[in-house]
């Protein structure tokens, strides 16, 4: 059972994940990769509510059918099926929910990299713009991303030698950025960290430029997946980690992209659908490892792939403990589409 | 200060533009309208749509917006609210059933936004209008915010003229007064219903249009945030009153504003709903809310 959010505010992360999730799927079962046994996925699709992932979750372990779930998104949602499921020693593998206690037990996993892992590849690029002082800006009502403000930036800061000069939390459904932006616009710092979900942040970067300001903007993944296109060339420059980038020569992330263009007309992959992909084909490696479709078997099996590690459209896979770990890349906004800004290791 | 003062005033003629309309339905013809939120998404993603082919400028924009809101607003009475008018005898029943009726038509009109945007902001970049930044000193404003600021005086003004003083308008009052009196005394209640749900969906997408043009872009989900606000600043204000929608947004964005400056954003929402709350244990009927007179 792969449990998405399919439509509300984050459909868009659900929407993606799923289709790398299909391409792994297809390319399981045309490969016999798991011998006579075809991989069958059934999405559920639980908006963004945590209610309605622990209730999929319930589903998925009284159905024998279902041998592991790929968890959600968000980790509200995460974090309310993790102690269901590994209480029921039923297999999770889980794409982005980076927040603490999502991972709770040996039947847990993630495939996503926490954001703190690659941030370091922003602090090289504000080091090589010889950044001194920076501003924050964060949803205080997400816990990844207010992790992401109050912990990792300033670790970041002191690790690269910038200083924070103003940390702002805005509320969840905050629309108006104006008067936070004209703050930050009017103290200059050199750098600000955006740290918003997708539609908030061609707001808070268009308000932050009306309002004057011109310096570096670095931001998250939740910039990509198109969510600039309508700031236009207003948000050229803005920059952002990741642990993807379709851009990137990897061997094994250029035949995921090619295989998910032949699939989806020509559509270029984001780290959704990479991530949803490389999920897909750890499961597979698991079951493969196992041998058998038994849930504690699998997990045994997971356990042996993730030792390993593997080669998957992130690039090369490891993990610490049942966390992924991956190489970082700096994306970027030209003013019009998608840029590569630091590949790794450059 | 005066910047922030600026920008909470912008921010409060917005609410004030989105909750107008509500406010009007609400306290005349008793229809709390829960998808209002959605008309104002809906027209700013149709005037989105429509500018991807044709680059127009902000007026025809502003129409374009007024006409979705006001076709959508009609038919959902038409469709939706009248129908349970009429057929319900008990009138707390059917307040009930409209708000549960409002909530439905919000939920197929996100569903069908959320899935032809994919979740992904839309704004108006095609269009002819260029947000222009003015220096006033030390102080920043742009058109936009000019633009909003004259929008919201104007259609204050109009709407408070229009209620105290015409005749549609008086003829409105009475129903929110008393509709049987009224009906007897010859007004058509119907037939202003469908007015006022005209009036308070155009004025939903003219508030859409104008909000997507300052913010750069907005969501699908982005109504439903605006609906909170306005239902706030209703009842702060006091229902059906154009001074108590003014002050109740206004208060409402300043509180915001101030608390997100000066504090942090997470206490926002907190600190500004619970300023309603108090002012509604010493005023439960909001700060400009008519008395209610029964007779026994």
């Amino acid at each position: 059972m792969s449990i998405k959010e399919m439509t509300g505010p984050l459909a868009y992360a659900g929407i993606h994940t799923t289709k790398g999730i299909k391409l792994a799927v297809e390319q399981i079962n045309q490969q016999d990769f798991l011998g006579e046994t075809d991989l069958k996925i059934e999405v559920k699709d639980s908006g963004t509510s945590a209610r309605k992932a622990a209730s999929f979750t319930t589903q998925a372990i009284a159905d024998e059918s279902y041998a592991a779930i790929l968890g959600p998104g968000t980790s509200s949602q995460a974090a309310a099926m993790s102690p269901i499921a590994q209480k029921s020693r039923m297999p999770v593998i889980y794409t982005q929910a980076g927040s603490e206690g999502v991972l709770v037990g040996d039947y847990t996993y993630r495939v996503t990299p926490p954001a703190s892992s690659y941030f370091g590849v922003a602090g090289d690029y504000l080091a090589s713009k010889n950044i001194r002082t920076a501003a924050v800006l964060y949803n205080s009502g997400i816990p990844t991303l207010s992790e992401l403000g109050k912990k990792t930036v300033p670790g970041l800061a002191e690790e690269h030698g910038f200083s924070i000069q103003s940390s702002n939390g805005v509320p969840r459904d905050a629309l108006d950025f104006t008067a936070v932006g004209s703050e930050i616009a009017e103290a200059a710092p050199g750098a600000v960290f955006v740290l918003l979900t997708g539609p908030q942040n061609p707001r808070a970067i268009s308000q932050l430029r009306r309002n004057g300001y011109q310096g570096e903007i670095v931001g998250m993944l939740s910039m990509g997946a198109g969510n600039l296109e309508t700031a236009g060339e207003v948000a050229a420059g803005a920059v952002w980690p990741g642990n993807f980038s379709a851009l990137s020569n990897k061997p094994s992330t250029k035949a995921f992209i090619e295989a998910y263009k032949a699939k989806y007309g020509g559509e270029i992959p984001n780290n959704f659908a990479a991530e949803g992909y490389d999920a897909a084909w750890f499961l597979a490696r698991g079951i493969e490892q196992a041998g058998s479709s038994s849930r504690s078997a699998i997990q045994d099996g997971l356990a042996e792939v993730a030792k390993a590690g593997f080669k998957g459209a992130q690039g090369e896979l490891r993990f610490q403990g049942n966390d992924v770990r991956v190489e970082g890349v700096l994306a970027g906004w030209n003013g019009s589409k998608e840029v590569l800004v630091m590949p790794s290791g450059s | 200060m005066a910047q922030i003062l600026i920008n909470a005033v912008t921010l409060g003629s917005l609410y004030l533009l989105f909750a107008l309309g509500m406010s009007v339905a609400w306290g005349t013809i008793g229809i709390l309208n829960f998808a209002h939120g959605s008309f104002f998404m809906f027209a700013a993603l149709s005037a989105h749509f429509i500018v991807q082919k044709v680059a127009l400028p902000m007026p025809i924009m502003v129409l374009l917006g007024m006409v979705v809101g006001a076709v959508l607003s009609v038919l959902t009475q038409m469709l939706v609210f009248d129908p349970i008018q009429r057929r319900s005898t008990d009138h707390h029943r059917a307040e009930l059933q409209i708000l549960v009726g409002g909530i439905g038509i919000s939920s197929i009109l996100l569903a069908i936004a959320q899935h032809v945007t994919r979740s992904v902001p839309f704004g108006f970049s095609n269009s002819t209008f260029h947000i222009e930044v003015y220096e006033l000193g030390p102080l920043q404003v742009s058109n936009i915010q000019f633009v909003i600021l004259s929008v919201a005086v104007g259609m204050s003004a109009l709407t408070a003229w229009w209620l105290r003083s015409a005749r549609a308008g008086l003829a409105l009052r009475a129903i929110g007064v008393d509709s049987e009196v009224a009906t007897l005394m010859g007004v058509d209640r119907r037939r202003l219903a469908f007015g006022t749900m005209a009036v308070s969906g155009g004025l939903a997408g003219m508030a859409g249009i104008l909000l997507t043009y300052y913010l750069g872009s907005i969501a699908a989900e982005t109504g439903d945030s605006f609906l909170i606000k306005a239902f706030a600043a209703i009842i702060l204000g006091g229902i059906g009153s154009v001074t108590g929608v003014i002050t109740g947004a206004m208060v409402l964005a300043l509180a915001e504003t101030i608390v997100l400056t000066q504090m942090s954003g997470m206490w926002a929402s907190a600190v500004a709903f619970g300023l309603i709350f108090v002012v509604l244990l010493l005023r439960p009927r909001g700060l400009f809310g008519r008395k209610e007179v029964r007779r026994t």
